[in-house]
């Protein structure tokens, strides 16, 4: 008990510095107005959209992730800075540079504008904005999964006469799944999450975020409290229900 | 039958050796860092040869190299390299889909019983100790019938009596199986009760290739004559 002591202290004191916010929650704002214009549409859209943007992002990820493993040194060196650079941009600086990049007057965005895609205030802007604020992490989050599979491993599972495709199945992804299912987490958090870039680039269609922006606006905090309560209720199940599955298969 | 010669560079000397075996119990012999284990390397995929040629039951395995799946090798070393996320009967019973553990479900039952695992079956390599891993590993590496066996020191830190035990089961199979086994072990002692015949290597070459009792008699050069002179 007393070998445990310290490390039970620092675990609660951590957990419990992380959940002080929330005791914001109880603050006296008044009476929450459930309810509130726009919670419902922002709820969905944000769901809606976040969902397909992690879904493109762990099918375009997860086999980059991977075959970054056999890349060559340089190569893998300069994909990796390539990376970092998109992950530390700040979330306000990126919406910037996003609809300047993507704005009508340029080339990609003219074109795009003519193929009837709008590049701003539509939910492909949405979820292309969701993309590149979560598409880094993802990265950096599945790679380290993926490396700490031991290759030793994968090669017994050769020797054994398994085709390359199936040591992946069988060997690989199974050993990598809690790496993978905290990417897919932080993927997850860090779009739904996003508020600076998604700010400028779709301010329209409202998620969550924005919502609670212009709610915070328009109605104050008794109409805040209760739209973020929800986003959480809502939000944190996923990457729960990751976690302890992807535990769950590892000791089936 | 297994035909090769392989060279392969090295910082220090470069490595050349010719091995022809058939189905028999051959044991690579020498001092560290004579190319022993690059041989096996090769042998099993894990290495590319920088020339020579690797053939084994007709089948070229180099050159071009013929990928790992394709090669029938079981590679048994210190490290029994057993998958976490599964129990011993899913490592065990590894290379064979459903249908053919269906069909070797004899055979699968032979040697789980002749290996004593049976009160392991369903747990996980993570409960095991080194000899059981060890088991466990030797077990899958035989439920394939690989044509080619590499064992790169695998009894390493093992007591006495298991080493006779599984070189006893190694050599059991062997002569049943008819496949070619080829053993690297740093105690000549585990060698030769294993191997009838050796090829000795020093940097890279062989030096002497006979059976046991005239390497012991007459070893080629100083170095092997002292390494068999620590035996105890």
């Amino acid at each position: 008990m007393s070998k445990n002591l310290p490390r039970t202290l620092a675990l609660t004191l951590t957990a419990l510095f992380l959940l002080y916010p929330l005791w914001g929650l109880a603050s006296p704002v008044g009476r929450w107005q459930w309810g509130a214009t726009g919670a419902a549409p922002a709820l969905a859209t944000s769901f809606a959209l976040t969902g397909a943007a992690l879904a493109i992002v762990v099918a375009a990820g997860t086999p980059l992730a991977f075959s970054l493993r056999g890349a060559p040194r340089g190569m893998r060196i300069a994909f990796e800075a390539t990376v970092l650079l998109s992950v530390l941009m700040p979330p306000l600086a990126l919406g910037l540079l996003l609809a300047l990049a993507f704005g009508p007057g340029t080339a990609l965005g003219g074109l795009l504008l003519r193929l009837g895609i709008p590049t701003s205030n539509d939910p492909a802007a949405f979820v292309v904005t969701q993309i590149y604020a979560s598409l880094g992490y993802y990265l950096l989050a599945a790679s380290a999964a993926f490396n700490a599979v031991p290759r030793e491993l994968e090669q017994s599972a050769a020797l054994l006469g398994l085709k390359p495709r199936a040591v992946l199945w069988r060997v690989t992804l199974p050993l990598a799944r809690l790496g993978l299912a905290a990417a897919v987490s932080l993927a997850w958090v860090r779009a739904l999450g996003e508020f600076g870039a998604i700010m400028v680039t779709a301010y329209y269609p409202h998620g969550i975020p924005v919502q609670l922006w212009v709610d915070l606006q328009d109605n104050g905090l008794p109409a805040v409290l209760p739209l973020l309560l929800v986003f959480l209720l809502s939000a944190l199940p996923l990457p729960w229900a990751l976690r302890l599955l992807a535990r769950a298969r590892g000791h089936a | 039958m297994l035909d090769c010669r392989i060279q392969k560079t090295r910082r220090a000397y470069a490595v050349t050796v010719d091995i022809a075996a058939g189905p028999e119990r051959l044991a690579l012999f020498g001092p560290s860092g004579s190319g022993k284990s690059t041989v096996l390397s090769c042998l099993a995929g894990l290495e590319t040869p920088d020339g020579g040629h690797i053939r084994c039951d007709g089948q070229t395995w180099f050159p071009p190299p013929l990928a790992l799946h394709h090669r029938s090798v079981g590679y048994l070393s210190q490290k029994e390299a057993l998958f976490p996320h599964l129990s011993v009967a899913e490592n065990v019973q590894f290379s064979l889909n459903a249908a053919a553990r269906e069909q070797e479900r004899a055979w699968i039952d032979e040697i789980r019983e002749r290996l004593n695992l049976a009160a392991l079956w369903r747990t996980r390599p993570q409960q095991l100790s080194g000899g059981q891993a060890r088991r466990v590993a030797l077990a899958r590496t035989l439920c394939r019938r690989p044509r080619l066996v590499l064992l790169d020191e695998p009894f390493a830190g093992l007591d006495r009596p298991l080493v006779r035990e599984l070189a006893g089961i190694l050599k059991e199979w062997q002569e049943r199986l008819r496949f070619t086994l080829l053993a690297v072990d740093h105690d000549p002692l585990v060698l030769e009760g294993l191997c009838p015949r050796v090829v000795a290597l020093e940097e890279g070459q062989v030096v002497q290739r006979g059976d046991w009792s005239e390497l012991s008699r007459t070893p080629a050069t100083p170095t092997l004559r002292a390494l068999l002179d620590l035996t105890p």
